[in-house]
């Protein structure tokens, strides 16, 4: 962890969650800042603990064993959510559609898993087979469920709200005007507006957030699709889904690591990466996922949806889309 | 000709999203919903109006609080209050004339016309009851509860302790239940304890006591086992046995004495006597019960009652219940149940002038005798974004019952000695937790 002072603003700085993460505070009191960082960083951890599919000691780790378990009121809520995700995309957006990487490796290669092993995987694969009860959740043996497609932008809301109580806390008048932005890897949640009442300046490009130190415009962001941009967010958060660098390639059909559950399969055609600024990380982060998995109707989506995104699309993309189905 | 293709394509879901959202991020910081939730009371509320047709009406409010004081520890209050009016049999059977019986006061009569069921106008009471209980872990699979209730009417006063502990086993699959339960009553009826069988006197004059208040004491034991049998399927296993002592009998309750003749005419002089009952009762029932989910998310409740006592009497109760649960947190329940009983050995709706020497226990009271009834009902329930919960019941309940042939003789073969009866339900329900509570109040004021 470590903290640096900037012309009128401190960047704390943390690893989490298998990314840079980094918190711009808006203050000249190098305590405060310190303390904001702390106070994020212990937020994201906690929540990287409680949920990382990569430990034996957590809830999900014990809800993943397949036994009946009595969840928390936290962990309720996040599967409420997931339940209404479900839903809400139409079973396109699944938390237990995480097994499917047992057989899909999207490192480059032409190692395309067989029909078959995609097969035997998919009775694993369902929200509608996860057995809950008040706060009892049971899953079928073999089912696990993974929130990596939430949990990031879920710590960066929750570490903005943490650190917005603190901050709501402080003695000083001043002090509790001070505004934070959490960049949990390019997935950004602010407080509110800075202290002059502007947002902070927040970059895209190539479809993936950056914080940016140039001067820009506070008129607002380009509703249009761009390749870059810059614009100010005062309120809400950021987030930014797909990775131009996970695919397969076989015969000259290329795979997107976008997989959808009810098929076991990528979703042909979608876009690249996806960003997207809305109310808050999380909501950011479930739109520009479920783009991606709208395939090349992502664009149709996201305008329906009335946020500013931006889409970034592979070259050969918008070819193949203008031809399939 | 134009066809017109359905246009499926995206729809904007972004309001639904946000809705979704702000549920899940809820409250503010983790570390502050934790301190809050712990501070939390949750608060049950409801209201129900109970009628029976021309005769009891019962208005019940229930007020429940249930605060976690600790992690998994819980303590629960809950204050009833309800107002009972209206008239309520006698016990007597009806006369082709009109029969005029004493208020269990001795200060005042009232009349019955003829061929009416004999009802005690004079029914009016106001019940308070509160009932505490306090549930704590003791261990990983082994959890304690132990309560205290008090009840007080004007005539009649109840007080109890239970305790109960519920162990986990096969990897909390299963669990098994053991409770015990004392109660200790007071009858304190207006004019006092009659002696069982004294005449009822013609006002003016004084009925025979037996002092001005009675004792009784009912102690339970309960055993329990319930199985997780799948994910969709809950079963559970009780059975219970009690025991009652002391003052069982209704100290309002009286017989009609009927002349040795056959003719169902009441007998010339003291035609009413009260009622008896043994001393003792020795009390046993077998309850099972299965909640199973379907994969729409309904749920269904069946249970079975298996009731046996030394009195005699016998019954079965069956019930069910059927939730569906619709988009937007709005539920519908139907609700059906049937109970069917046979009569206690003493039960009797009329005595024999020989009969009143002979007899050691008899009793008219309908509650006693052979009858089913059937409730047939439907709740609605709505759940709010913020975990509130407002409902509402209606049911209705029909009571059927048997006239003994051997009392009806004579006259009385052209009286109803066991009409039927039927009764309305309705209540109404909130549930929310005092943080809602305090932001609902609030905002008045602001």
């Amino acid at each position: 962890m470590g903290l640096e002072r900037r012309t009128d603003y401190f960047v704390g700085h943390f690893e989490a969650m298998a990314s840079h993460c980094e918190v711009l505070i808006d203050t000249r009191d190098k305590n405060l800042a310190q303390e904001i960082t702390h106070l994020a960083a212990a937020e994201v951890s906690r929540i990287e603990q409680k949920y990382s599919r990569y430990r034996d000691d957590n809830i999900l780790h014990r809800i993943n064993q397949g036994t009946a378990v009595q969840v928390d009121e936290e962990t309720a809520r996040l599967l409420n959510y997931a339940q209404q995700l479900y839903h809400l995309s139409e079973g396109k957006f699944d938390v237990t559609s995480g097994v499917l990487r047992r057989a899909w490796h999207f490192d480059g290669s032409d190692n395309i898993p067989s029909v078959a092993r995609i097969d035997a995987l998919l009775p694993l694969v369902g929200w509608e087979k996860i057995q809950r009860h008040h706060s009892q959740i049971q899953l079928t043996a073999g089912m696990e469920i993974d929130f990596g497609g939430i949990g990031k932008e879920y710590a960066a809301d929750r570490a903005a709200l943490a650190v917005s109580a603190l901050i709501a806390g402080q003695s000083d008048a001043h002090a509790r005007s001070t505004s934070a932005l959490i960049n949990l890897g390019g997935d950004l949640a602010v407080t509110g507006p800075r202290k002059n009442g502007n947002g902070w300046q927040v970059g895209v490009d190539s479809g993936a957030p950056v914080n940016s130190g140039a001067p820009i415009n506070n008129s607002g962001a380009p509703l249009i699709p761009t390749q870059t941009a810059d614009f100010s967010l005062k309120q809400g958060g950021v987030a930014t889904s797909g990775d131009a660098n996970r695919y397969l390639e076989k015969s000259g059909v290329r795979y997107g690591h976008v997989l959808d559950p009810r098929t076991g399969w990528p979703v042909k055609g979608a876009p690249a990466a996806v960003t997207v600024v809305a109310a808050s990380c999380t909501d950011a982060g479930m739109l520009s996922t479920m783009a991606l998995l709208h395939g090349p109707a992502a664009e149709d989506f996201l305008r329906k949806q009335e946020v500013p995104y931006w889409c970034q699309w592979h070259k050969d993309a918008m070819n193949r889309a203008a031809t399939s189905d | 000709m134009q066809l017109k293709k359905k246009r499926q394509g995206p729809r904007n879901i972004r309001h639904q999203l946000a809705a979704a959202t702000c549920g899940l991020l809820a409250g503010s910081s983790h570390a502050s919903s934790l301190i809050a939730s712990g501070d939390n009371w949750k608060i049950d509320s409801a209201l129900l109006i109970y009628a029976e047709k021309d005769r009891v009406s019962l208005a019940e409010g229930v007020l429940s609080i249930s605060k976690e004081i600790d992690d998994d520890e819980f303590i629960n209050a809950r204050i009833v209050t309800d107002v009972l009016t209206g008239s309520s049999p006698n016990g007597a059977v009806p006369s082709s004339t009109a029969q005029t019986f004493t208020n269990p006061s001795g200060n005042s009569t009232y009349t019955e016309a003829a061929n009416s069921t004999p009802l005690n106008h004079t029914f009016k009471d106001l019940r308070n009851a509160l009932n505490v209980e306090w549930d704590t872990p003791l261990s990983r699979s082994l959890r304690g509860t132990l309560g205290g209730n008090i009840s007080r009417e004007y005539d009649y006063l109840s007080t109890g302790i239970s305790a109960s502990l519920a162990q986990d086993i096969n990897q909390r699959h299963t669990t098994l239940t053991v409770g015990l339960s004392v109660n200790k009553d007071t009858w304190d009826p207006v004019g006092g304890v009659p002696v069982g069988f004294a005449v009822m006197p013609t006002y003016p004059a004084k009925k025979a006591l037996d002092g001005a208040n009675a004792d009784k004491t009912v102690k339970e034991i309960l055993l329990g086992v319930t199985q997780i049998i799948n994910r969709q399927t809950l079963m559970q296993i009780n059975y219970s046995r009690g025991q009652g002592s002391g003052y069982l009998t209704d100290p309002y309750k009286i017989l009609s004495v009927l002349e040795n003749d056959g003719s169902g005419n009441l007998r010339s002089t003291n035609p009413y006597i009260y009622e008896n009952r043994p001393d003792q009762r020795t009390y046993q029932s077998l309850y099972w019960k299965g909640v199973h989910q379907f994969p729409n998310e309904n749920v269904l409740n069946l249970s079975y009652r298996y009731f046996w006592d030394d009195w005699g009497i016998q019954s079965h109760t069956v019930d069910l219940r059927y939730r569906f649960d619709f988009d937007g947190g709005h539920y519908l329940q139907p609700h059906l149940r049937y109970y069917q009983q046979g009569s206690a050995d003493f039960y009797r709706q009329t005595l024999t002038d020989s009969e009143e020497t002979t007899l050691s226990y008899a009793s008219a009271d309908y509650r006693l005798g052979e009858f089913v009834t059937q409730t047939i009902g439907l709740k609605y329930g709505f759940a709010f974004k913020n975990g509130a919960e407002i409902n509402f019941r209606a049911e209705m309940i029909t009571q059927k019952g048997k006239d003994r042939r051997a009392d009806a003789v004579g006259l009385l073969q052209n009286q109803q000695l066991f009409p039927d009866n039927e009764a309305y339900l309705l209540q109404g329900g909130l549930s929310l937790d005092s943080d809602m509570l305090i932001k609902y109040i609030m905002r008045f004021f602001k």
